[in-house]
This record gives C-alpha cells, structure tokens and sequence, in this order.
C-alpha cells in the first residue's frame, strides 16, 4: 500500500510540476497554451534517449529535458508571436500534436510507437523496493524548487508586468514594457517545466511512447489549475494533487459499489471524476486558493 | 503562510487516500487475488468487458470446487482504458495495493508494453492478448506469456489469404502501430512470391476523414486492399472507400472489422463482402463451449478466449507450484500442459488432477496453449470470414 501511495504521490508531483507551468503561463500571462502534452513529451524523449541510447548519466538527461522543453517553447512564442488566445490554443494543440505524430514515425530516432523501453532510474537496482520512495523525494524536491521559483515571480515586479499583460497587453505596452520578450521568456520558463516533467516521468516508469502524450493530460492539467486557482502557484499545487487523488481514489468508491459490472464501475469512475469537479468549480468558481494580487508599493 | 497550506491540504489528500483503502487491505489477509487489466473504456472497450467476465466465470467455477490449494480466489477487474499512461496507474494500484500474484488480458501493445517492466520487477505473472513481436522480446525473465500468435506469424497468413484471393496488386492501409513495420515487411516477402505487388501507406489514426489517404491508394488501382486499423478510424475509411467507388475486395482483422464496426457504419453496402481474418478459438472445443456458457456470448471472440485460457492456466500452475505467487506461475505455467497428462479443458478438473498427483494436458478455448521459451504460442489456428447482407459468414477455418 505505501509503496503505492508513493507511486501516486510521485505521479501527482509529476502533474504538480506541469500544472505550475500551466500557471505561470495560462494564470501568469493569460496565453492558453494547449500544447503542454507536447511540451511534457518533448522533455521526456529528451532525456530517454541521452540516457538510453547516449548512454549520458540521469542528471545530464534531466538537464537536457530542461534545455529541450525550452527550446522547444522558444520555436513556439517565436512562429506565434502574433497569435493571441483562441489562436495561439490552435497553434499550440496543433504543436503537441505535431510532437506525437513525430514520435510515432520517426521510427528511427524514437523507435516509433514501439516507444522507449528500459529507461535507467536513478539508483534503482541498489535501491530495489525503496526505489518509489527516493524517487517520490527527488520528485518532491523539484517541485518544492519550481514551487518556490515560482512563488518568487508571482510576488516581484516581473510578475506584476506578467500580470498587466495578461489584463491588457497594449496598456503594459504603452506602459513601456518590452512585451513580447516578457512573453517570450515566461513561455520558455514554462515549456522547460513541462519538459523536466516529461523527463522525471520517463525514467520514474522506465518506458514512454506516443499514446503516453495524448491531450487528455493537456485536459487534466487544465482542470487542476481551473479547481486549485488560476493564477496562483499553490492553487496549481494543490489542483494537480486533487485531480490525482480524484483519478485515483475512485477507483476504490466505485469498488464499494455492489451490484455493477466491470463496465459500469470504470463509467461510474469516470462520471465521479466529472462530477466532483464540476462540483469544486459550483462551490468555488475562482478554484479552492484564488488568486491574491498583492498591492502594488507605493512610491515612497 | 502559503506553505503551511499546501502542507494541509496535501495531508488532507493523503488522508482520503489512506481512508479509501482499509477494506481493500482486509480483504487480502487470505484469498488468492489474481487481476484483469482489460480495456473498458477507449479503443479496446468493445473488447474488455467481456474478457473481463471469462475470467470471472472461471473463477467463480474454481471457487464453488472449493478453490486452489484450499484458498478461495478473488478477482479484482480494473480498466486500462486503452492508455498505457491510465494502464500504469491501474497496474501499480493492482499490484502494490491488491498484491495480485497475475494480471491477465492486457489488450493494446503500448499497455502491455508500458505495464510489462512494472509486473517483472514485482515478480507478478503476465498474460497477455497482445500481437506486436516486440513484446516477447523485452527481458521479461519469464513473467510473461502471450495466446496471440505474433504478429510475423498472423501477418503471413494474411499474405497467404490475400493471394488465394487472386490478387495482383494488393495495398495496406494501416496506422502507426507496434507491428507496423512488421506488416510491411512479411507483405512484401510473401506477396511477391505469388505474382502479387504491394503498396502500403501509413495513415494518423485519429482522423476524422480519409478521403486523401484513399485517393492516394486507389491511383495505384488495386485488386485488394487490406485495412489494417482499429475500429473507430476503420469506420472511417470504409466509407471514404466506399464512397470513393472502390470495387476491389476490402480484408481487415476481426478485432477491428467486428459487429460493432457494422453497426457504426449503418450501412450495409458499405461493408458488404468484407473480409475479416483472425486467430480462431478452437470452436468446438470443450473449453469453446465453456467461454460461451460462461459469457453468455454465441460467438465469442478470440480474445475472450485467451483470457479464459489465461486464467484457467495461471490457476492450475498455482495448483502445479503449491504457492500464489507470481514466481510459482512463472515457473509451473508449462506444466499445465504436458504432453501425456490428463486432457481436461478447465481448471476445476485440472486442480483436482494436479492435486490428486497427476499430469495434466490443458486443451483450451483458443487453442493448445503450448508456450515457447520466450513466451509465444507455438500453434494457433485462424479464422476467415466474410460479410454478407451485413452478418459474418464462415469462409475457411485453417
């Protein structure tokens, strides 16, 4: 049992971490990037082919997941500097997308839907059964590092400028602010985020494929920032932790559940899934920890 | 002051998790728990649900008989949704939560492929329904079993049906799979050989029309085309052929070309003279008799077959090992069919064989169920089909 729970809080670390970089750029900036799968994937192929087939150790993989995922981010803001919103969603969608059909048939660098087998873990054959605990705690530390970085931008002038922009792009403008490159930089920030999360999944499971980056992660993600608080990183912290126990510990309501068949019980799971967010997002519309936009210093 | 909150609310999550498991823990003091990990839900679901009762009626049979080594067996089902990202999740909670000794009937490759490293490290048994070569290849130390033929040995069969049909320009049109490739190369080793081309295409299984895709395949005019999808994006593409005016014959596998593909489409021109190929259940069988009592199905398919070998094999190696664990399954799962022993074609026979200290021979529901080192079935028979005024007609059996 403990050796599962430390699975799911692990995996619930791995979406904390890409539900912060939703944050910042979705509740930071306002741009919807729905490509934050394709981002995820890119960091976790990064890192399992340094480590697999170029034979680099972990962390050199993990740095590379971050490089990757920020470069990556970096080609998207550039080719969309124009796009804002509904259009910016598409281009993004379209992106991850793009980065899944790449994944499946460039057979040859990615082994194609085959996926990437016997990705090494850290100390994982010294470790044996205690292999999910230290992983959960490295996990732990990444997000309590991003956490805190992000909490630091939340709170200073650079995240105030992140904010005017989000309300309106033009004003922060005249305002003097250099907006594409605060643009630009907090999408990169976010998109190697999600690649060091891609990342850290990949070797925690030992295997990804394409069919592992579907949008319905992008969807999750999305609905732990939604629930937790748009805009504010524990509110994204605690959102990703929600969702995750919802996905999982429904699976053991709907056990109790006499007299339904196998088919019944997953739907059961899935409506249950469904309701309760619909349920947070009633009671509280701006999620469980709404955004606080501190005053601004007054000019002393 | 924002980090003490995250601090109780990440107590409060763990908390719920905590509370929700105490009667999943109570329950496993005695019994024996083995598992599915079925589609339910996504592309397999057609599928998964009642592979998901095969095995239970197997183990309800088991249990009336006074179970396995005087242990009662329960069956826990969850659903990989056809999602090896939702499969891993299942397959963790199965195994460290439940401590199943064996999950059996993962359907798609990339969930067994993903769920496979998971079961071999924890010492829990495999079985699997899933066709890609590459799976027996993975170092799975003996942990794992597939009933499906692979891939190399169902695609050369197909090649084989293709050329019976008389065909001199044969084309596949296929998504990117795990045997993709595979296809590809064994079609265009065995066509050849009978005076037959072959072109192929690869197309993205998540589109909603094929229209270009099937442009680009009938420039080349062929005779037969051979759809090698799932069901949702084969729906599709048999009515863009056919609305392409395509008057070829049209072959596919059974797993996607099934009654539910038929009744998608609605339309019973559309589908009309289709062939479907697939591993056959031994029809007939003792145990095919079984599969249907116990399922409540006419005509069940292939894969509901598997499981229920599945679970009747995983039950008398128990019975063979005189342990539930994964390593006992793994290393008795060959005795159960022994050459020379006792023919039976279910598990309440066999256990009570084994225990009275004889060697059995397992005829199964979808074939003889012998295993090579690595884990593949040595002989399978297939099943060819055609639709006709929109039902399935018998071709050959061979």
């Amino acid at each position: 049992m403990l050796s599962y729970l430390l699975f799911i809080a692990t995996i619930g670390g791995i979406y904390g971490l890409l539900a912060l970089s939703l944050n910042l750029i979705w509740g930071g900036v306002g741009m919807v990037n729905l490509g934050l799968a394709g981002f995820f994937a890119v960091g976790a192929y990064a890192s399992a082919l340094l480590t697999t087939v170029g034979h680099a150790p972990i962390a050199a993989g993990w740095l590379m997941a971050l490089v990757a995922g920020g470069f990556a981010g970096l080609v998207v803001t550039l080719s969309t500097t124009r796009l804002r919103e509904d259009y910016l969603a598409i281009v993004t969608l379209g992106f991850a997308e793009a980065v899944r059909l790449v994944a499946s048939n460039e057979i040859w660098l990615t082994r194609g839907t085959d996926g990437i087998s016997g990705i090494p873990g850290p100390w994982k054959r010294a470790l044996g059964p205690d292999f999910n605990g230290v992983y959960f705690l490295i996990v732990l530390l990444a997000v309590l590092v991003v956490f805190f970085v992000m909490r630091r931008i939340d709170r200073s002038p650079y995240g105030r400028v992140l904010r005017a922009i989000r309300e309106d792009a033009q004003v922060a403008q005249v305002a003097g602010k250099p907006v594409l490159r605060f643009k630009t930089e907090a999408f990169v920030l976010s998109a190697a985020i999600a690649g060091l999360a891609g990342a850290l999944y990949g070797h925690f499971t030992s295997y990804i494929a394409p069919d592992m980056f579907l949008p319905l992660i992008t969807v999750y993600i999305f609905l732990a920032v939604a629930s937790g608080g748009t805009g504010r990183p524990a509110g994204a912290l605690v959102g990703a932790y929600m969702v995750m126990t919802l996905l999982e510990s429904s699976r053991f309501f709907v056990e109790w559940i006499p007299g339904v068949t196998a088919v019944q019980r997953a739907s059961l799971k899935e409506l249950l899934i469904a309701v309760a967010l619909i349920v947070v997002l009633r009671l509280k519309p701006s999620g469980v920890l709404p955004e606080r936009v501190p005053p601004a210093p007054r000019p002393s | 002051m924002t980090t003490i909150r995250i601090g109780r609310r990440a107590a409060l999550a763990a908390g719920v998790a905590a509370l929700a498991s105490p009667a999943v823990v109570r329950a496993q003091a005695d019994p024996i728990k083995l598992a599915t990990l079925t589609p339910l839900t996504g592309a397999g679901g057609p599928y998964g649900p009642v592979m998901a009762k095969a095995a239970a009626s197997v183990v309800e049979e088991v249990n009336k008989a006074g179970g396995v080594l005087g242990r009662r067996i329960v069956l826990v089902s969850e659903d990989d949704q056809t999602n090896p990202e939702a499969a891993v999740r299942a397959a963790r909670k199965l195994i460290d939560v439940d401590k199943v000794a064996a999950i059996m009937g993962t359907w798609a490759s990339s969930v067994t492929t993903a769920v496979a490293p998971l079961c071999w490290e924890s010492k829990t048994f495999l079985c699997t329904v899933s066709g890609a070569d590459s799976i027996t290849l993975l170092p799975h130390q003996g942990f794992l079993i597939r009933t499906q033929p692979n891939s190399k040995l169902q695609v050369t069969r197909v090649g084989e049906f293709i050329l019976s049909l008389g065909a001199k320009k044969a084309f596949t049109m296929i998504p990117q799979t795990p045997f993709t490739q595979s296809t590809f190369d064994v079609l265009n080793q065995v066509l050849p050989k009978g005076g037959c081309t072959h072109q192929s295409l690869i197309y993205d299984d998540k589109k909603t029309t094929y229209r270009t895709e099937v442009d680009q395949a009938l420039r080349t005019s062929p005779d037969v085309l051979l759809a090698n999808g799932y069901t949702p994006d084969t729906v599709v593409l048999l009515k863009d052929l056919y609305r392409a005016g395509f008057k070829g014959k049209i072959l596919g596998f059974a797993y996607s070309i099934n009654q539910k593909l038929v009744d998608q489409v609605g339309q019973p021109e559309v589908v009309e003279g289709v062939y479907t190929f697939a591993p056959s259940p031994a029809e007939g069988s003792g145990a095919f008799e079984k599969v249907k009592a116990g399922t409540g199905s006419a005509n069940p398919d292939p894969y509901t077959c598997q499981v229920y070998d599945h679970t009747n094999l995983v039950l008398m190696a128990i019975a063979n090992g005189k342990a539930a664990t994964g390593e006992a399954i793994k290393d008795n799962i060959r005795k159960a069919t022994v050459s020379g022993g006792k023919v039976v074609d279910n598990a309440v026979d066999g256990i009570k064989e084994i225990m009275a200290g004889g060697k059995v021979d397992y005829a199964g529901a979808s074939g003889p169920c012998d295993f090579d080192e690595k884990g593949d079935i040595l002989d399978c028979k297939f099943r060819y089909e055609q639709i006709k005024a929109g039902k399935f007609t018998l071709v050959k059996i061979a």
